[in-house]
């Protein structure tokens, strides 16, 4: 803790003390001037040395000749760079679901055992879906509802420079609503700054029950979409004239999209790849709705498109990157794959040149510690400065129309800052301090505990080193028709999505309809060729540190066994056999 | 040793054979690599052309113009600005076509309810599987990407042509009638039990039906609800004539292809084995008034030929392969010739991305097994399948007007020596051997240059760190 700051701590409480209690229910205001600092008002132009007025929470005075309020306690910026508090524009901090135990949902002794029984809770919680209520369908949902603040939880975004979020539901195809809130901790409601600030819709099939496949979610999602529009048909001409009419019944999902429909909220889409992005956008067409792309790690390839339809992106931070050096007796890795770990960076500095709007988000990232170093990688991958700086604040704010209250440092915004010991985009920087709503909050690097990055389930370790959740390449041996066949998997999880392409003599594809859950549960489907035919096969598995295992089932054939394993931390994995032989 | 030279009796030097096999295992590394625009005029010049239904014409000319094939002829005259491509000892056949396939489509089967048709292989599909470019060098043009099948009445189907690398929208087959996939017997009624039980899903969840004869009561249960649905609408429709306060009926995406079913729009393409089996489908049919387009499969097919024939069902089969399971044992490799014999418009399929890269060889098979014409056989591979898509006054034959939807072959397509030069979609080369052998070697530069920078290199190497960079003091 620097003397200054102790300063103003002890200031705070004094002023705490002293004040009028200007609203009730709040934390006490006060006022702090920010002096000798260098700022990026992102607003206008970088001012080398002035003064930020804090007080009530709003920023009341910003220039290089501003006087320092009598009554306000003064923080020494000498050396710092003020910016606008940082915003991770898509992720699923605040939420206490989205934080399974310390660690970020690493697989335990018993995390067999236990998946076992969430799976069982889940069951009796949700039944399975039908064509009249599809499973992964709750777009009434609101995270506002959900808000757990835990200090320990936002001490990694914290560190890493970010004031602000978006979160949002983490699970499901029609999701549900997100919330945007500020990162202080403590009141939950005190942190909301927007309540209801867009749908969210995901495609990754439910598992088990309708729909199960891609094909099903998009059905569903058209289906559901036009009931909302039926409803909403069927609403109106009973207000016209009820007299005469059987009351049409009310049903909360189809209410809540009045507003999707109505373009009043926009629905954020996550996809990655081009097709995903053009899939969501012709969804979002057939619609007439107000698209966000979230991930985007392919948005470049449609930049022109985006651009034209005037849809913004939050793009994910969460660089693929190889994760582990393969075994022997992997398959080589596809050159796609290879190609896109060295291409998503440049994502940002092409949307940028293409006139994309964009603002960053932490997409999941293995540890919080990586998000402003992935800042820097586009940077150095083509990103100018200016732009990496905007999609940290103002673009997230501008996205969601918050733009007026968040994301420069203008008089009459909400008193997000995020201090920086150096330029932010430099390697040596760090992040010194944040104000939130007008407060200061101490950032703490991180422990192990709350690196895990992105609060989306998943994030964390499996006891495999700094692999996350089922990533990695994967020697695989597959039991089917009675024959071993030698395959290899290259996964990659990003929260409780799964990607990746198989190899080997069963062929060559990508996977699809992936997911995964903390405890190491694995589904996804892929193109296998056997005598009879091409053929889809479901593979649905658990994960163990290095070891992967489960059954493969195939429409028309006798169920098959897998296993696999991935070298640990570089070194050399064996293929297995399959059990039962 | 020139290309130019081959025919289909001299045997192909081991050299380029092996060149040959490593063009079907190797990648291609860019979708675009291997398109080669044509400026829309080429001339192909001196070939041995097999239109399939106007005879094989000796040393004659092709024009491509504006995607169609423009002129058919000798010493054809050279239009400023054409390619010209030198075919001589070469033969063009048209592009085949596939009628059975699950290539590109990220997913397969919406196998959780019995009826799924409200789901569309078109919103899955994947124009950079690398499975689309080994069938265009096989000489392939179009399929009909199916749904599976795991349920009586599956997904709504995806004509395409294969533009590799292009958006999904300009691989849709442009105006071809849309389809739907129905399955019977055993994938269906899952005696196999090839279901795996799912985490969080219940050890006994069996889909009805488990029997042929609830299959026969889906579809009956289907259509008689597709029929109500079609009233609802054809009550609402009269009556918001009048009544400006009628509201419409909830649309409803399970029964609107089945409605297009019965107004004869959709094709129905159903996937089935046994005779009885297939006996029951087309007698529903009839009941309900729809045509069954196609039987997929079918290898019982020869046992009720005439009955096929009758309503007016098309077949499409294997050459050769049987025995996989139980319903698939009673199959004799004359099922083609015996069909078509009865007046079946009978084709080939793969259902598979391998055997898709050699449709030329099955349709041969049938010249051994039932004593097709060279004609006949070539035409299961191409002119019949495009009939039973809908798609004939476009492709599966060599006519002028027609898309220029053709493959350059070395030798003659029915020999076990023919390999593709060119495969040309819509005037526009997709495939060229030529080009694909040249580029192989800056291919595996672009490898090794990828596999060399940052992001793929493993943690630990080059100073990447292994763990997260959490302060030593935090850890």
């Amino acid at each position: 803790m620097t003397p200054t700051f102790r300063l103003a701590v002890r200031a705070v409480m004094a002023a705490a003390l002293a004040a009028p209690p200007l609203v009730a229910q709040r934390a006490a205001p006060t006022t702090y001037a920010i002096t000798n600092a260098k700022i990026v008002p992102v607003a206008g132009p970088t001012i080398e040395k002035g003064t930020v007025v804090v007080r009530d929470g709003l920023v009341t005075a910003v220039g290089a000749t501003v006087a320092v309020p009598g009554d306000a306690r003064v923080v020494d910026g000498a050396g710092l760079t003020v910016y606008p508090g940082l915003i991770d524009a898509y992720g699923s901090l605040g939420q206490a679901s989205a934080t399974p135990a310390a660690g970020g949902g690493r697989a335990g002794g018993g995390g067999a055992a236990q998946a076992q029984l969430a799976a069982a809770a889940a069951l009796l919680n949700r039944p399975a879906g039908s064509a009249e209520k599809p499973a992964g369908f709750s777009p009434e949902l609101k995270v506002v509802d959900q808000l757990h603040p835990d200090a320990e939880a936002l001490a990694g975004p914290q560190f890493a420079g970010i004031t602000a979020a978006l979160s949002a539901p983490t699970t499901g195809v029609m999701q549900g609503q997100s919330v945007f809130i500020n990162l202080a901790g403590g009141d939950a409601q005190a942190m909301v700054i927007k309540g209801s600030v867009a749908q969210h819709v995901g495609f990754t099939p439910s598992r088990g029950g309708y729909p199960n496949s891609l094909m099903g979610v998009f059905a569903a999602l058209r289906q559901t979409l036009l009931d909302a529009q039926h409803y909403r048909d069927e609403q109106a001409a009973y207000a016209r004239n009820p007299r005469g009419m059987r009351r049409p019944e009310f049903d909360a999902g189809l209410e809540a999209l009045q507003p999707v429909l109505a373009r009043q909220q926009p629905v954020v889409m996550l996809a990655n790849q081009q097709r995903e992005i053009e899939r969501a956008l012709d969804l979002g067409k057939e619609f007439g709705l107000k698209v966000v792309i979230a991930g985007g790690s392919e948005a470049w390839k449609v930049a022109d498109r985006l651009k034209a339809e005037n849809v913004p992106v939050l793009l994910s931070l969460n660089f693929p990157r190889r994760v582990a050096a393969p075994a022997p007796d992997a398959d080589p890795e596809p050159v796609r794959v290879l190609r896109e770990r060295v291409e998503v960076p440049k994502g940002a500095g092409r949307l940028a040149s293409a006139g994309v709007r964009f603002a960053f988000e932490s997409g999941g990232l293995a540890a919080w510690t990586d998000f402003l170093p992935n800042v820097r990688m586009a940077v150095e991958n083509g990103l100018s400065a200016d732009e990496a700086v905007r999609a940290l604040t103002v673009r997230g704010a501008e996205i969601f129309g918050l733009a007026d209250r968040l994301g420069t440092i203008e008089p009459g915004k909400i008193a997000n800052l995020t201090l920086v010991r150096g330029d932010l985009l430099d390697r040596n920087a760090r992040v010194t301090q944040l104000f939130i709503d007008g407060a200061p909050v101490t950032v703490r690097p991180p422990t192990v505990a709350n690196a895990a990055g992105g609060g989306n389930a998943g994030g964390g370790n499996f006891g495999g080193g700094a692999q996350a959740g089922a990533s990695g390449t994967w020697t695989v041996t597959v039991l089917v028709e009675g024959e071993e066949k030698p395959v290899t998997f290259l996964l990659r999880q990003e929260g409780t999505r799964l990607t990746g392409t198989m190899q080997g003599v069963l062929g060559t594809n990508e996977i699809a309809n992936g997911s995964a859950t903390p405890d190491g549960q694995v589904q996804f489907t892929a193109g296998i060729t056997l005598k009879s035919g091409t053929e889809e096969a479901t593979f649905a598995g658990t994960v163990e540190g290095n070891a992967m295992r489960g059954k493969v089932g195939i429409v028309g054939h006798e169920p098959g066994l897998f296993a696999g394993t991935r070298p640990a931390g570089g070194g050399q994995g064996g293929r297995p056999r399959p059990p039962g032989q | 040793m020139t290309m130019t030279s081959f025919t289909g009796t001299r045997p192909m030097p081991t050299l380029l054979r092996a060149a040959l096999v490593a063009a079907c295992a190797a990648l291609p590394l860019a979708a675009q690599a291997t398109r080669v625009a044509t400026g829309g005029t080429t001339l192909i010049k001196n070939a041995t052309v097999l239109t399939v239904t106007k005879g094989t014409l000796e040393n004659t000319d092709l024009l491509i113009q504006n995607g169609k094939i423009a002129q058919i002829g000798k010493n054809l005259a050279s239009p400023a600005g054409a390619t010209v491509i030198d075919a001589t000892g070469k033969y063009i056949m048209p592009g085949i076509i596939d009628p059975h396939s699950h290539m590109m489509s990220d997913a397969v089967n919406e196998g959780s309810l019995s009826v799924t048709s409200m789901v569309r292989i078109t919103d899955v599909l994947n124009p950079t599987a690398p499975n689309i470019y080994r069938a265009l060098a096989s000489g392939v043009t179009s399929l009909n990407i199916l749904h599976g099948s795991a349920n009586t009445i599956g997904g709504q189907n995806a004509t395409v042509k294969l533009k590799y690398g292009r958006p999904v929208a300009e691989m849709l087959f442009p105006g071809a009638p849309p389809g739907i996939k129905f399955a019977l017997g055993e994938n269906v009624t899952r005696k196999n039990q090839q279901q795996v039980q799912l985490p969080g899903q219940p050890a006994a969840s069996r889909r009805y039906p488990a029997t042929r004869m609830g299959q026969e009561e889906v579809l009956r249960d289907a259509f008689t609800r597709a029929r109500d649905y079609k009233a609802a609408w054809d009550d609402y429709r009269a009556k918001a004539k009048t009544d400006k306060n009628a509201v419409a009926p909830r649309r409803d995406l399970e029964l609107e292809p089945l409605v297009e079913v019965l107004e004869g729009k959709r094709l129905v393409h159903a996937h089935s084995y046994r005779s009885d089996e297939m006996l029951m489908l087309l007698n529903l049919a009839r009941e309900f008034g729809f045509k069954v387009q196609t039987l997929q499969h079918a290898l019982e097919g020869y046992k009720i030929a005439s009955e096929i024939a009758a309503a007016g069902t098309g077949l499409s089969t294997f050459a050769d392969n049987w025995s996989y399971k139980i319903e698939a044992y009673d199959a004799i490799p004359y099922n083609v010739a015996i069909v078509m014999e009865k007046g079946v418009l009978a084709t080939i399929n793969s259902d598979s991305d391998e055997r898709v890269r050699r449709l030329n060889i099955d349709a041969a098979k049938l010249i051994k097994y039932g004593g097709l014409t060279e004609e006949q056989a070539l035409r299961t591979i191409t002119y019949n399948g495009a009939l039973q898509l809908g798609v004939a006054d476009k492709v599966g034959s060599i006519e002028v007007g027609k898309d220029a939807d053709i493959a350059i072959w070395n030798a003659h397509p029915l020999s076990v020596y023919a390999n593709v030069d060119k495969t040309f979609i819509d005037g526009e080369v997709f495939f060229d051997r030529q080009k694909d052998l040249a580029q192989r070697s800056e291919k595996e530069k672009e490898r090794a240059d990828l596999e060399r920078q940052d992001p793929n290199q493993p943690p630990g190497a080059r100073g990447r760190p292994v763990q997260p960079a959490v302060p030593e003091e935090n850890r």
